[in-house]
């Protein structure tokens, strides 16, 4: 007979054919040691990464719709020139609506900010004050002009659904700095889901513990769907108590009778931490003990920008208090929701819908920057702003608006090992395609794996013959940016 | 010797074999042609010295650059250092690097940097290769030889990859049916470990590894273990006490034979299918619309589960079905396996850029493919997509020529039997008539008036318009088929409407110009405001994403009354002369019941209406709150436009849905009725209900997702994957990894039909080595846990290697012996010893078996379980008695649905019968995935799922234990339990147990469950239960 492999021996036996076989990174993991001695494991414990880490957690903003690079971060004098001339049709034929109108310039004027003197737009007045601590990457593309396939390029490297998002892959690279907290926390816009809905967080084929949990916004809903019985069924405490100590009765019972089967302790180990997570899930988003001074900052008091205030808000509260990995959503879904576009996606009145999102990133994105620096956080959080595609510097046909460009827009990085004040890549004269230094979200992605002291190339998992990775088989660690 | 061709045949085609699968990169074409002389004089060293061995002795003596150094190379270094990553700026692939960058001193080994890399220094290994195992001795003395030598490398010679595996790869060789292994008497731990020839398997490993079998199970466990595992539902207590107590020694076996005979057998086993052919109801991407005929190819694998459909007619039916036997309704179901993946309306529909569609349409193409091959044969085709497989022996062009095979495969709704079609729309257009003669002669009846949605569904205002059908607001054309927003407004642009009676329509402007509102240019000056927008069509009935038809408490889509559905903003002007010509007085009155039937309560939209325009009537900001609003306008006779008008108020245009109910025509004074047409009016108008009820009930013509057949376009290979990089055209063709097979299917100019057909015949052929070993390893796999390939759907390098490779070829080719019966093959894995183990071993044995084989791959024991999220599920409804076990259908939408750009489905708890359906006919939402369910582990239908992963998380605690299902169930199983034993706690607790566990309670867990019921009542317990390991585990 053949001999059988372990799933070491398979990857010695592989490891010199393998494509980025995480050799070193999986001989810690829990899939072998759960292999070769059997021990009670949490899947989710803290993990050393494969090098010393500049940052140890990370608040992604994630601007769904499209957000205008050449309207807000990426000024383009060149496009003041050519303002009101007709595009070339010929280029234009990968639009998503087809009709290209005149170029047009920032819709806002752009003025220089800092000691680097970044050019920044009207739209962020406040957020222009923190461009000394910000990198810009002008340069970034996607590989489909679609808002689905856009979104899930921009957060799992592959247009498809399906596979494992980044938050899902730190966790898995990672663990959790909190034993009571979930690892991966996703802080949806209170208007609704973002184009792709709850796979933009999925853990694809990693396994479940992986995917995003999604942390109420709005106040009056319990933090964690299924925290506590619903409303109605409320019972006393004594009761649940009760409850709860006959049920591990029964299964410290059942565990005796079978002795060594550590999936039963944890099991009931689960138990004991999903009551733990009772206690700590209210306090995390609990707002009461946040100054006044944090309020105004933030404007919770605002009906428009107030929910978004208070997802960054909660963003910080969380990733201090020990979560890896939380992902806030500045817009929603393309819905016939009243007034305006309830997200970036600004076809046809983009003074209308940008304005209004503007204001609303601006206040809380300044916020939480400002924030995570007083406290002493940003050196250790990575803040990235993205989008899955910008917006075309000339007008969709005969509209306000502008059409996608999935050709080059901008995303900035903060913190965690990032410099200031600088940038990389840029687009063309006219904010149309990337010029110099393209990159992709695999970039993006290695470069905040790299970060986070995970080697993007090492990072993998096997699924139906391949050993996965969040870069596909791409990605270069933006290196001129690091610290 | 200057040719190929002068090489024996047999050593020629021997050495394309060789070519192909080792290190040689010759320039496009040149395979069959002359090569640089060069090239051949290595060339044939190697040729003669592997193939016709001996023939050159002369060269043995020397290291030979092709036979020795390229596969070390290759083997070793290629993969770092390539020309398209050169790690440390070296690339391996030609010897440029090596000389120019000083890695290789020509003629001395030992000054050679390279050999420096590969060999230990300073009591440090060796620093290359970084992600494997140091070179042997021997190898290195090679590459030491090959430089001391001169370092030759042929200019012409380019190291490439190449695929781990060869065609020697174990999973392409035929089956074989190996020898039972015949075990001494002495070590049969008992004599029935003698008869199931798996069991002989099994237990010859675990001797050779110095294990023993577990013992028996005993028969409680047996069938709580059997039951889930076949049905996907627990025991009745009834069932296990009776097969407790069965004397007869065959009482497993028979037990076995029942469950295979139960249709929810079929049920359990088609969800594991579906698992692998990715099923759901919607088509997923951004806009995941439903796909609401998908549910017959589901009830067609359950079907054909129970039917035990030999395993070979399945797979043919589901490639090709509708080519095999096209008037066979359930061939043509069975290809919603080609279609059952996910489809992108916005990348290949909705979007205008062809760049785009093209690469929707290659990523349509390459899930059909991957799900095909993968879930058939085990080979991770898709590896091969944008290159060859760098793992198995597939080249690139192996891809495109499956591609090819499909190439003419769409997915989309197609109608399942012709003649049913005909039959049905018969029927239908019969009833239709009957329905208009009498609604004709109610409307004469009731009195005379007309009614304007009867008109704009293209009437007379005598009910005789097409209800649904509208008016395009900038076109003022018919428009039949739903829309969304109406793209390319241009506001204030009256248009004549093609539309009987209609004067025209226009979408308003509320700019102080003003709207013009009819043909002769009446304008209006005083437009509320409006945002410009509009929405779909105006209509005779609700518009696309109506969000209800009812408003105080009436429906008005109902018969008595009508609809004239008017989204902001729009406005359409009736011709009151032209309809005067039918007889339609001259004074006249127009009445209606005006509302908001949207979903916002208040400040929605406003409605006007204008008499040659002239404001006659208005409301604005009206919401739902507001009700309906009756208006009466009387029309002189010398009036000739009546326009009515929907704005937005300029705040957008969601749901803002007005609707003229009612809109009716009357002369202004209304003639007193006979009065004994009133019991005439009452039964026209119970007939007439009769009939809408009737034609109601006429089923649509059956129809399924599955293939539309189209004429394939010739296929090219792609470029790295890209479909805007097509080189040479591919014919439809398989796997040339399997020698035993030919790979060509057809040729080019094949039917689209024919070239599935003949892959399904491949993949179904005796002597296709993969598809039976895959299946058997499947079963094997649900059955046990863990497959004897670890990696269900992946028999390449990159899979997991047999763990009894003798057994998995016995199985195989039993399989075929059985006629590729599954339930054969059920009935011999479930009755094995091996099967019937206990999960739990006690010390010593357990400690040897832990250190020995902690994965317990040599199944030392049986593999505990832990249910799935459907059967957690369907067991809690079990237990409730509630699980309502209606077979077949349309899936259960256990969410409430809102029509959008992208639809919205928001999960509600399941609490009616119609919901409390097995799982398996779920109405699976792609995007949208069902948070309970996916807690409990339940896959994304985004991927092919061959193997379940099991996660235990505070999630899934907190999931179970408060989840409003979860409550409610508790709540009805303890109402079961009081209604089924009365009141006494002790002979509640006794039931509850017996439910859940198969057993009675112990007497610790009866004092303690008589504690907690008496401090926190049944339901309490019930809920607990439900929470419990045993519960939720298998032994």
């Amino acid at each position: 007979m053949q001999a059988f492999q372990s799933r070491r021996d398979f990857l010695w036996n592989a490891g010199g054919g393998l494509g980025g076989v995480a050799l070193a990174g999986l001989l810690n993991s829990e899939s072998l040691l759960a292999e070769d001695a059997p021990v009670l494991q949490n899947p989710l414990a803290a993990k050393s990464p494969h090098y010393p880490a500049k940052a140890t957690r990370v608040i992604q903003i994630f601007c769904p719709g499209g957000l205008s690079h050449v309207d807000t971060w990426d000024y383009k004098p060149g496009l003041e020139k050519h303002h009101g001339e007709a595009f070339d049709a010929e280029l234009g034929k990968q639009t998503f609506a087809g009709i290209a109108g005149n170029y047009s310039k920032s819709f806002w004027p752009f003025r220089q900010h800092g000691a680097c003197g970044r050019w920044i737009s009207d739209l962020f007045p406040k957020f222009a004050r923190h461009v000394d601590d910000l990198t810009f990457i002008y340069s970034m593309q996607s590989k489909s002009a679609l808002h689905g396939p856009a979104m899930f390029m921009a957060n799992s490297g592959f247009i498809r659904p399906g596979f494992p998002c980044m938050g899902a892959w730190v966790t898995y690279g990672l663990g959790s700095l909190s034993e009571t907290l979930p690892a991966f926390v996703v802080l949806p816009d209170t208007r609704g889901l973002p184009p792709g809905g709850i796979s933009n967080w999925g853990a694809g084929f990693l396994p479940a513990v992986h995917q995003g949990t999604v942390v109420e916004t709005s106040v009056e809903r319990p933090p964690i769907h299924d925290l506590f019985p619903p409303a109605g069924r409320v019972s006393t405490p004594a009761v649940e108590t009760a409850g709860q100590d006959f049920l591990r009765s029964l299964n410290v019972a059942h565990a005796a009778d079978r002795p060594g089967d550590s999936l039963l302790e944890a099991r009931i180990a689960a138990y004991e931490l999903a009551a733990r997570l009772q206690l700590s899930a209210p306090e995390a988003v609990d707002l009461n003990g946040e100054t006044e001074a944090t309020h105004l900052e933030y404007a919770l008091a605002d009906p428009d920008i107030g929910p978004f205030g208070r997802q960054c808000l909660l963003a910080r509260r969380l990733v201090e208090r020990g979560v890896r990995f939380v992902q806030v959503f500045c817009g929603a879904e393309n819905t016939s929701s009243k007034k305006i576009r309830p997200n970036w996606d600004s076809h046809e009145d983009i003074v209308r819908d940008h304005g209004y999102w503007g204001r609303i990133l601006d206040t809380g994105a300044s916020a939480l920057l400002a924030d995570l620096k007083q406290r002493g956080l940003l050196d250790s959080t990575l803040v990235i702003c993205t989008s899955e595609f910008g917006r075309q510097p000339f007008m969709q046909g005969s509209q306000k608006g502008r059409d996608h460009n999935p050709g080059v827009f901008t995303a900035w990085m903060a913190g965690g090992g990032v410099q200031g004040g600088t940038s990389y890549g840029t687009s063309d004269d006219l904010g149309f395609k990337a010029a110099e230094n393209p990159c992709y979200s695999y970039d993006l992605h290695a470069t905040a794996l790299h970060l986070l002291g995970l080697n993007h190339e090492r990072l993998s998992y096997y699924h139906n013959g391949i050993q996965r990775r969040l870069t596909d088989v791409h990605g270069h660690v933006i290196e001129s940016i690091l610290k | 010797m200057t040719d190929i061709d002068e090489f024996p045949v047999a050593c020629g085609a021997h050495a394309m074999d060789f070519l192909n699968r080792t290190c040689l990169m010759v320039p496009h074409g040149a395979r069959h042609k002359c090569l640089p002389r060069l090239g051949f004089r290595i060339l044939v060293g190697t040729l003669l010295t592997v193939v016709c061995a001996g023939f050159l002795e002369a060269q043995e003596a020397t290291v030979d650059f092709s036979r020795d150094v390229v596969p070390i190379l290759q083997q070793h270094c290629i993969r770092c250092h390539r020309p398209d990553n050169r790690k440390g700026e070296v690339s391996l692939a030609t010897a440029e690097d090596l000389i120019g960058n000083g890695y290789v001193q020509v003629g001395e080994a030992e000054a050679s940097q390279l050999i420096k890399l590969i060999t230990p220094q300073g009591g440090k290994p060796p620093r290359m290769p970084q992600d494997g195992p140091p070179l042997s001795d021997k190898q290195v003395g090679v590459l030491r030889t090959w430089i001391t030598s001169g370092a030759q490398w042929p200019d012409i010679l380019v190291i490439q990859e190449v695929a781990k595996a060869g065609l020697d790869w174990w999973s392409f060789q035929p089956v074989h049916r190996p020898a039972v292994p015949v075990i001494p008497l002495g070590q049969l731990p008992s004599t029935a470990w003698s008869h199931n020839p798996i069991d002989r398997f099994i237990l010859s490993a675990l001797v050779g590894k110095g294990l023993q079998p577990a013992l028996p199970a005993d028969r409680r466990t047996l069938i709580r273990r059997l039951s889930f595992d076949l049905l996907g539902l627990p025991p009745e207590p009834e069932a296990v006490e009776a097969f407790v107590n069965d004397p007869d020694p065959a009482a497993y076996e028979k037990l076995v034979d029942r469950f295979l005979t139960s249709p929810h057998y079929g049920e359990r086993w088609a969800r594991h299918w579906l698992d692998i052919a990715h099923y759901a109801d919607t088509h997923g991407f951004e806009r995941d619309q439903r796909r609401d005929n998908a549910w017959p190819y589901r009830d067609w694998v359950i079907q054909a589960f129970n039917a035990d459909l030999p395993y070979k007619e399945f797979l043919c039916d589901q490639i090709a079905g509708d080519i095999i036997r096209p008037q066979d309704a359930q061939a043509v179901i069975a290809t919603g396996y080609l279609a059952a993946g996910p489809w992108d309306f916005v990348g290949q529909a909705e979007t205008r850029s062809e760049v785009l569609r093209r690469a929707a349409r290659a990523d349509d193409l390459d899930d059909m493919i991957t799900q095909v091959m993968t879930s058939t044969c085990g080979v991770t085709i898709n590896c091969a997509r944008c290159h060859d497989h760098k793992l198995d022996p597939i080249p690139q062009r192996d891809y495109y020529a499956l591609w090819a095979v499909f190439a003419g495969v769409r997915r989309g709704d197609r109608e399942i039997s012709a003649q049913e079609s005909l039959q049905l729309e018969h029927r239908k257009q019969s009833l239709r008539s009957e329905l208009r003669v009498v609604a004709e002669e109610l409307a004469k009846r009731r009195g005379q008036f007309w009614d304007l949605a009867d008109i704009v569904g293209g009437g007379d205002g005598r009910m005789t318009g097409k209800p649904g059908a509208g008016i395009d607001p900038l076109t003022g054309q018919v428009l039949v088929n739903k829309r969304g927003f109406v793209e390319n407004v241009s506001m204030n642009s009256f248009v004549r409407s093609s539309v009987k009676f209609v004067d025209g329509v226009v979408i308003p402007d509320a700019s102080p110009d003003g709207t013009v509102v009819s043909s002769t240019g009446v304008r209006i000056k005083n437009v509320p405001k409006t945002s410009g927008q509009a929405w779909d069509a105006i209509r005779f009935g609700p518009v696309n994403s109506q969000f209800s038809t009812r408003l105080d408490d009436t429906d008005f889509a109902t018969a008595d009354h009508t609809l004239l559905s008017l989204h902001a903003n729009a406005a359409i002007t009736f011709d009151l002369a032209a309809l005067r010509q039918t007889g339609v007085p001259g004074e006249i009155k127009f009445t209606s019941m005006v509302g908001y039937f949207g979903e916002t309560p208040r400040n929605g939209a406003s409605f006007s209406v204008f008499v040659d325009g002239e404001l006659k009537s208005q409301r604005n900001s009206l919401g739902r709150a507001d009700g309906v609003v009756p208006i009466e306008i009387s029309i002189p006779d010398n009036a000739r436009f009546l326009t009515l008008m929907a704005t937005d108020g300029g705040n957008g245009i969601g749901h803002d849905q007005i609707c003229f109910a009612d809109p009716w025509l009357s002369p202004a004074q209304a003639q007193p009725l006979d009065p004994g047409n009133q019991a005439e009016i009452d039964r026209l108008r119970k007939r007439r209900s009769d009939l809408e009820q009737q034609l109601k009930s006429v089923p649509a013509p059956s129809k399924v997702y599955a293939v539309l057949s189209e004429t394939p376009a010739p296929v090219k290979l792609l470029k790295r994957g890209d479909p805007e990089q097509p080189a040479e055209e591919v014919q439809p063709a398989t796997l040339t990894a399997i020698t035993a097979l030919k790979a060509e299917l057809t040729t080019g100019t094949a039917t689209e039909g024919e070239r599935r057909r003949a892959l399904a015949e491949w993949i179904t052929a005796t002597a296709n080595p993969l598809t039976r070993r895959v299946l058997v390893n499947r079963l094997w796999h649900y059955h046990f846990g863990v497959g004897l390939v670890d990696t269900p759907s992946d028999f390449g390098y990159g899979g997991g290697k047999p763990s009894h490779p003798e057994l998995l070829d016995w199985l195989a080719d039993e399989f075929l012996r059985q006629g590729w019966s599954i339930k054969s093959m059920h009935r011999l894995l479930c009755t094995s010893q091996v099967y019937q183990q206990r999960s739990s071993v006690v010390e010593p044995a357990a400690e040897q078996g832990r250190m020995i084989d902690a994965g317990n791959r040599l199944l030392w024991r049986m593999n505990p379980r832990r249910l799935d999220g459907e059967s957690v599920r369907d067991a809690v409804l079990t237990m409730s008695g509630k699980l309502n076990l209606e077979m077949n259908g349309p899936g259960f939408r256990d969410f409430d649905y809102q029509e959008e750009y992208a639809p919205v489905y928001r999960y509600i708890t399941p609490d009616s019968p119609g919901l409390w359906r097995r799982s398996v006919y779920r109405f699976i939402v792609r995007t949208t995935p069902h948070q309970f369910l996916t807690t409990l582990d339940c896959p994304s239908p985004a991927n092919l799922v061959p193997t379940r992963n099991v996660t235990t998380t505070a999630l899934q605690s907190l999931a179970l234990l408060n989840n409003d299902f979860m409550l409610r169930q508790s709540n009805h199983w303890a109402a079961r339990i009081q209604k089924e034993v009365g009141p006494d706690v002790s002979q509640q607790i006794d039931r509850v147990f017996r439910l859940a566990f198969g057993r009675s309670a112990s007497p610790d867990e009866m004092t303690a469950a008589r504690k907690l019921v008496d401090t926190a009542g049944l339901p309490q317990l019930c809920r607990m239960m439900l929470n419990a390991n045993e519960f939720i585990y298998i032994d």
